[in-house]
Formats: structure tokens, C-alpha cells, sequence
């Protein structure tokens, strides 16, 4: 009856291996005696599991107990109370009820008083810890909403909720711009004195003239026109860029503003995106464990209500059936013949090719919006009427609102048909619609060079005398300002305008329509992807314009309060809980990733003008100079000679060069860093692997032995 | 405070009428020796555990407790699966078919039994916990 001594070398390696240990829990051995499981539930290490404290009852301890394993079990709690008391854990963080863990308080104090103070480092070590707890906790606490986003977490989901902690995030950003605003920008300007008013007629200058008041009489309408569109009397006010008086303290502090203010974003922005990327690094694959999350994350327990947990398991069923199905398709995928891989390229290369299509005529028909607008002005037609004229100057803006509401439904309707799985579906969509947001916020950036630039033509007629186009743009800093404003109040305008005519009179007369029609027309969710790409592209908007009008971050900051309070109401009255929901963790390392792009794209256009075009000769702070960038090193001359010398040497190679090099190796040392861990982490599984299967074996042998020999 | 105080039995508490893992909440943190009822400083316990303040070890100690139908300190496939069926549903329309179920099983075993044992222990359980994000977020009741 002896059990075979050693396990087969093939089965040790092989995946029959671990059908033999697999079914061993589940394996009792019908003679009298001692049953495996019961062996390998005598563990000290499974004893230690259960041990819930002194004098509370173990976890799992059946309803009777046999005489002989009562004892054994007795002795093995005992011995897990003597580790539990040499290991100075805080009370707060055993698993045991709260009898129990006031007792190992009380006899825990006791033990200090007896023994002495512990060691100096390790209270020392306490100390900072929960100081350095309350001060996290602190700063929670002064963060606004917190309240709010717990319930909408809790009712709508983590995916709405993170919409909602992006959104507060991007206020913090913008009330920290409009501050160093305050400081920077308008401070000085009133510290040198009154600033001067418009140079008007009188000016002879070889760069034209420019008067942007408006002469007599200004009608209401007009007044609301020059509000909606910047011009009139906010063109000459501290709204642009213009106003600036040419001193040059105030030349180098909102040069220095502008710098701050994309340091201190990018520094948010990563901190932020740190949190998110850490754990996604963590799981050294997120497809290796899926499963797992999928299964043991899925439930959250505070939902509460019949209707919200029968959704969610709804909602459950239908991801875990998909995730089935996706493998299925991934396995049929792979063993694709040649001829069906050939269809199924050639049909996503079309449907490509139809996107960039689409992307195309969007792209033109923005860039033909922007041209256009100058010349339509022109028209007597466009003069009389002022409805018209405060169209044509929105034609930009309402070309990208357009174009961004009706190309993502049919971006949705294209990723079907390509053949991806369903996850890899949403984030073609993602990267799609992302890239048609941006791009015409660039197509109307470029065309806006084009006008001010003569098309990057130095030599042309126009911008020959003065270096940009005197003649139509005299301050063309301002004009780029003033398009985004425009850009600004159309998107809080469509905003206001989705929600009160679609979203609220939707949910309203489908609530009245009786059975499922209305029900399904009236149902609306909360589509997070979307309304994220929003935030992010208004967000961009305002980097790229606060160089050329400084009070912009104060506008978005009203506009994105008007936006929470906005997006709440809409949220809690017309909105259901969504039938997908979008992934919190993939929100947290996706979005500020996107954030970091905005932020690029939007320095591309700022460090141009900085440095390539030269400033308007009659308005703004930089007048005179020959470009922006200009006044930094005149003002360095200006400091004292050791300064001078250390920031010279800042811009040499003899700096840069040993700075690359010291990067790059700690580079490549985190790197191999990083394989070593990774080498290591794959041995101790394998080693885990075969001590499980020692620890079997060793069980089996014990069964086999009490069972021949009934002493045990 | 302290003591017997009065004694909460599972019936009264009405956010987790719907729960499906009521009962097993119930019995994981009642101290009683008929594990059916919750005293005071047991729903206090509870409320620890659920908290945002509570460390991820506590949390997936219980969660793994509370996920163990059978108590016996490991999860195995009859655990698992009775776990996926809290999850989608008890009733026939609602579970996953046999199939789907075994391959369900097979994956999360595949990808979560690190020592090969056919079961998922503690600390098997708290490796792959710890590499998920969305855990902290959903094991966590708000009052």
C-alpha cells in the first residue's frame, strides 16, 4: 500500500503534473483514520489564517468537532496567539473583530509598560507616518465636492465619477493660472500708472494705424455683438493681449507668466497621471489577469437599491460573456486562413481610408471657414444685418462644433465592421474622435498663420515693411485671442444648448410616451469617453489662447463651475446608470495621458509666435522688439556678471551633453533593474510551484502512513 | 458602548436587502456562535473594513473570507463558481451556461493559482487583488 516515494519526472513539469495535487483537496480517503484535507488543514499556516483573536471563535470551525482534531486544532491556535504577540502589528490592522483587538491593545500596552518604550527609530518611524497620513488627510478634506463625487460614484459609477474628479482638477489648474494672472500680468500693469489708450489715427507708423474703438453711438446690438466677439471695447481692454503697455518689467513677468503657468500644469498633470500609471506598470500584463479583476472587482458594495443591483448584475453577465466570446474570436482570429486574413485587411485598409476621407473634408471645410470669414464680412449683406455678421465671425466655431458632433456617431458605426474585439473597438473610436478634436483646433491655428504670415512668405506683399500682415491684422496677437474667446463661449454655449433643447426635453416627453418605446428613447447615459474629450479639447483652447488674452483661465474657470453645476443636474435628473460601464483604472491613466497631449499641442503654437513671428509694432507689451523672445536677453545683460555667466552656461553644450549622458544611464540601469525583478519574480513562482507540490506529497505520505499505522 | 448592546439581525439592515452577498457579510463578520446576527461592534467592524480608511491587506482578508462559501480557508472551483452566480444572479435566465462557467473557472484558476494547486489561498488571493486597481474603489460602502 505504499504510495509511490518520488512523483514522475514527466509528471513534474508537465500540466498533468498539477491534476494530481488539484484533485487532492477534494480527495478523502474513505478508510478509518485521517482524510487529506483534513491533514492540510492543520497547517500552522492555515492555523494562522483562521485565528480570529483571543477568545473569539475561529473562522470555518464546523458545527462539532471531533474529540482528537479538537486538541490538535487547540495547540495550533495556540501557537499562532504566541507569533501574533511577538509581531508588533497595530491593533487597526488585524483582521480580527473588535473585542479581540482591544484585548491585544490593552495587553500590548501593558507589554510596553513592562518592557520599556520600544525602540527609539520605530516610534520616531510611527510618528512621521501618521502625521504624514493626517496631512493627507487634511488636504482631502479641502477639496470641494467631495461629497458629491462619492455620490455620484456610488449611483453612476467609478467611470462618470472620474469625469467629475477631471473636471475638478481642471478648476484647481485654472484658478492657479488666474492667480499667477492676477500677480504677474495685472499688477504691474497698474503699478507703472494708467496704461495708455489706443494709438488711433494720429500715429504715422510705417505698420499702419489701428483703432479698435468704434466711433459715436454704439447701438445695444452692436454692444452685444463686441461682448460675443471680443471686439469693440473689449479689443482695448485687459482681456487681450493689446492693452499691455510696452514697460519692460511687464514684458519679462508675462513672458515668465506664460512660462509658470505651463511649468506648473505640466507638474499637475503628472503628478496625477503617476498615480494612474503605477498601477497599470504594476500588473505586469493587464490581459494576463483579467479574469481575475474581473471577477473578484466586479462587485461593489455600495450599491444599494433592488433596481441598481439587478443592472448590475445584468451588466456583469453581459462583460463576462463578451470577454468569453473575444477570446473565442482571438482563437478563431489566429487560425485564420491566408485568404480570409487578405479579406479582412482589405476591408479595414477601405474603412481607413474612408475615415481619413472624412477627417479630410472636415479638416478642409474648417481651414475654408476660417479664410472665408474675412472676406464674408465684407459683403454689404453681412454689414447690414448683425445677426449675420455674429455668424460669419463664429463660422470657425461652428464649423468645429459640426464637425465634432456629427463624425463621432459615425466613427462608432465604422468600428464594428473591422473586425477588432469589442475593447480594441472603443479605443480606435477614442483615438479617432481624440484626433479629429485637436486637429481642427490645429487646422484653424494654421490658418490663422497662414492669414497673419502671408503663408510663412516673408517676401510677400503684405508682410514685407513689418513682418506679418499689417494691413488686415494690426494686432494680429489679438486676433488669435479673440478666436479663442470665441471658441470659449460657443462651447459653453452648445453646452447650455445640448442640455436644456435635447437632453432635459427628451427625458421630459419619452418620460409621458407610455411602454418600451419611450423607455428605450428616453433612457440617456452619461458618455464618459465623450464628454472627457470635451473637457480636454476646452482645455486645450484655453492654453493656446491665455498667452493672447491673460484673463482667459479667469473665464474658464466661471465657465467650468457654470459646466460641474451643469453636468450634475443633467447627470442626476435625465441620466440612467450606464449599460457598459468605462473602467475607472483605464480612466485614470488614459485621460491625463490625453491631458499631456493637449498640453503639447498647445506649446507648439505658443514657443512659435514667441520665437518666429515678430509682435505687432502697435499694441501689446512686446511692441518694438523684434520678437518676443527678445526682451529675456536684454533684461539677463541687465543682472549682475556671475548671474549672467550661469545662465549662459545653462544654454551651452558643455551643460547639455553630461546632462544626456547622466539620463541616459540611470535609464539603462532602471531598465536592467527592472529584468533582474522581473527574472526573480518568475523563479520564486516556479519554486512556489514545486513546494506546493512537496507539500502534497508530504500530506499524502502522512494519510498513507496513519492509515497502515492507526497510532497517529 | 461596548458590550451586548442590541443585537441587529441581518433582516433589519436594508442596504443589503439586495446584496447578494448578504449572508455571507453576515456570517464573515458576526461573532456570535450561531453566526447569525451582528452586534453593535460587529456592524462597527464592518463599517471599518468597508471604509475608505481601511488598509488592502484588511480588505482583501475579508473579501477573500466573505467570497469562501464553504469556510474552509481556499478557494476552489464550487467557491468560484458559486461566486459568479452571486454575481450575474441566481436565477436560470440570468447564470452562465455550464460551458462558459468551466471556462470561466479554468481561466481565473489559470491565471490566479500561482502553486498549481487547483485552489487560490490567502495570499494567492491578495497577489492578484493587489495588481487590481478597481478593487479599493468597489470594496467600499459609503453611508
Amino acid at each position: 500500500m505504499e504510495e509511490n516515494p518520488t512523483l514522475d519526472s514527466t509528471a513534474w513539469g508537465s500540466s498533468n503534473g498539477w491534476l494530481a495535487p488539484r484533485e487532492a483537496r477534494g480527495a478523502s480517503f474513505p478508510s478509518a483514520g485521517r482524510s487529506l484535507s483534513s491533514v492540510l488543514n492543520e497547517l500552522p499556516s492555515a492555523a494562522t489564517l483562521r485565528y480570529r483573536g483571543p477568545g473569539v471563535l475561529p473562522w470555518g470551525t464546523p458545527e462539532e468537532e471531533e474529540e482528537e482534531d479538537g486538541g490538535r486544532s487547540r495547540q495550533a491556535f495556540a501557537e499562532a496567539t504566541q507569533m501574533e504577540l511577538q509581531d508588533p502589528h497595530p491593533s487597526r490592522e488585524l483582521p480580527w473583530p473588535m473585542q479581540a483587538r482591544r484585548a491585544h491593545r490593552q495587553s500590548h500596552a501593558r507589554d510596553q509598560l513592562v518592557h520599556g518604550s520600544g525602540p527609539r527609530m520605530d516610534q520616531l518611524a510611527r510618528l512621521l507616518w501618521r502625521s504624514k497620513e493626517k496631512t493627507k488627510e487634511g488636504l482631502q478634506r479641502l477639496q470641494p465636492w467631495a461629497w458629491t463625487l462619492k455620490r455620484i460614484g456610488g449611483q453612476f459609477g467609478a467611470g462618470t465619477e472620474s469625469y467629475f474628479s477631471l473636471l475638478r482638477f481642471l478648476l484647481l489648474l485654472n484658478v492657479l493660472a488666474s492667480v499667477l494672472m492676477a500677480c504677474m500680468t495685472l499688477l504691474p500693469t497698474w503699478l507703472e500708472g494708467a496704461p495708455p489708450g489706443p494709438p488711433g489715427l494720429n500715429t504715422s507708423s510705417p505698420c499702419g494705424f489701428y483703432d479698435p474703438h468704434s466711433q459715436g453711438l454704439v447701438t445695444f446690438d452692436t454692444q452685444l455683438f463686441n461682448l460675443l466677439s471680443g471686439e469693440g471695447y473689449l479689443e482695448w481692454s485687459p482681456l487681450f493681449y493689446g492693452f499691455y503697455p510696452p514697460c519692460p518689467h511687464l514684458a519679462v513677468t508675462y513672458l515668465c507668466w506664460a512660462f509658470a503657468v505651463g511649468l506648473l500644469c505640466l507638474l499637475f498633470i503628472l503628478h496625477r497621471s503617476v498615480s494612474g500609471l503605477k498601477q497599470t506598470l504594476l500588473a505586469e500584463s493587464g490581459a494576463l489577469t483579467s479574469y481575475s479583476h474581473r471577477v473578484f472587482s466586479a462587485w461593489d458594495f455600495g450599491l444599494c437599491g433592488d433596481v441598481h443591483v439587478r443592472l448590475r448584475q445584468r451588466i456583469i453577465l453581459y462583460e463576462l460573456q463578451v470577454e468569453l466570446e473575444e477570446t473565442m474570436v482571438r482563437r478563431q482570429a489566429a487560425v485564420r486562413t491566408l485568404g480570409q486574413q487578405a479579406r479582412v485587411w482589405s476591408v479595414r485598409v477601405l474603412l481607413n481610408l474612408l475615415v481619413f476621407a472624412l477627417l479630410g473634408a472636415a479638416f478642409y471645410g474648417v481651414y475654408w471657414a476660417t479664410e472665408s470669414t474675412v472676406e464674408l464680412q465684407e459683403t454689404p449683406l453681412v454689414q447690414e444685418t448683425p445677426l449675420l455678421k455674429l455668424g460669419v465671425n463664429y463660422l470657425p466655431s461652428i464649423f468645429i462644433a459640426g464637425v465634432n458632433f456629427v463624425l463621432p456617431p459615425v466613427f462608432k458605426l465604422i468600428a464594428p465592421l473591422e473586425g477588432y474585439t469589442r475593447s480594441r473597438q472603443i479605443v480606435l473610436i477614442l483615438l479617432r474622435t481624440l484626433f479629429l478634436r485637436l486637429a481642427s483646433l490645429v487646422v484653424l491655428l494654421f490658418s490663422l498663420w497662414n492669414q497673419i504670415t502671408c503663408g510663412g512668405d516673408a517676401e510677400a506683399e503684405d508682410c514685407k515693411t513689418c513682418g506679418y500682415n499689417y494691413k488686415e491684422l494690426p494686432c494680429w496677437e489679438t486676433l488669435v485671442g479673440q478666436e479663442m474667446y470665441k471658441l470659449l463661449l460657443f462651447d459653453l454655449l452648445t453646452g447650455l444648448a445640448v442640455a436644456l433643447l435635447i437632453q432635459f426635453p427628451r427625458k421630459l416627453l419619452c418620460g409621458l410616451c407610455p411602454g418600451a418605446l419611450g423607455r428605450l428613447a428616453g433612457t440617456q447615459e452619461f458618455q464618459v469617453p465623450d464628454e472627457v474629450l470635451g473637457l480636454i479639447y476646452a482645455q486645450t483652447v484655453v492654453w493656446v489662447g491665455s498667452f493672447f488674452c491673460p484673463l482667459l483661465p479667469l473665464l474658464n474657470t466661471v465657465k467650468f463651475l457654470l459646466l460641474f453645476y451643469l453636468k450634475k443636474l443633467t447627470l442626476f435628473f435625465t441620466c440612467s446608470p450606464a449599460a457598459r460601464t468605462f473602467r475607472a483604472s483605464t480612466a485614470n491613466f488614459f485621460f491625463p495621458l490625453v491631458l499631456l497631449l493637449g498640453l503639447a499641442i498647445s506649446s507648439v503654437p505658443l514657443l512659435y509666435s514667441i520665437f518666429l513671428i515678430p509682435p505687432s509694432k502697435l499694441c501689446g507689451p512686446f511692441r518694438g522688439q523684434s520678437s518676443i523672445w527678445a526682451q529675456i536677453p536684454e533684461s539677463i545683460s541687465s543682472l549682475p556678471e556671475t548671474a549672467q555667466n550661469f545662465l549662459f552656461f545653462l544654454g551651452t553644450q558643455a551643460f547639455a551633453v553630461p546632462l544626456l549622458l547622466i539620463s541616459s544611464i540611470l535609464m539603462a540601469y532602471t531598465v536592467a533593474l527592472a529584468n533582474s525583478y522581473g527574472r526573480l519574480i518568475s523563479q520564486l513562482k516556479r519554486q512556489r510551484e514545486t513546494e506546493a507540490q512537496n507539500k502534497v506529497f508530504l500530506a499524502r505520505r502522512a494519510v498513507a502512513l496513519s492509515s497502515t499505522n492507526p497510532a497517529f | 458602548m461596548g458590550g451586548s448592546g442590541s443585537r441587529l439581525s441581518k433582516e433589519l439592515l436594508a442596504e443589503y436587502q439586495a446584496n447578494p452577498f448578504k449572508e455571507r457579510i453576515c456570517r464573515v463578520f458576526s461573532t456570535s456562535p450561531t453566526r447569525d446576527r451582528l452586534s453593535f461592534e460587529d456592524f462597527l467592524d464592518l463599517l471599518s473594513v468597508f471604509s475608505d480608511t481601511a488598509t488592502p491587506d484588511i480588505k482583501s482578508h475579508y473579501a477573500f473570507r466573505i467570497f469562501d462559501f464553504d469556510d474552509d480557508g481556499t478557494l476552489n472551483r464550487e467557491d468560484l463558481s458559486q461566486l459568479v452566480n452571486c454575481l450575474t444572479g441566481e436565477s436560470e435566465d440570468t447564470r452562465l451556461s455550464a460551458s462558459e462557467m468551466k471556462q470561466l473557472i479554468d481561466n481565473i484558476l489559470e491565471e490566479s493559482d500561482i502553486d498549481r494547486d487547483g485552489t487560490i489561498n490567502l495570499s494567492e488571493f491578495q497577489h492578484v487583488i493587489s495588481r487590481s486597481p478597481d478593487f479599493a474603489s468597489s470594496f467600499k460602502i459609503v453611508l
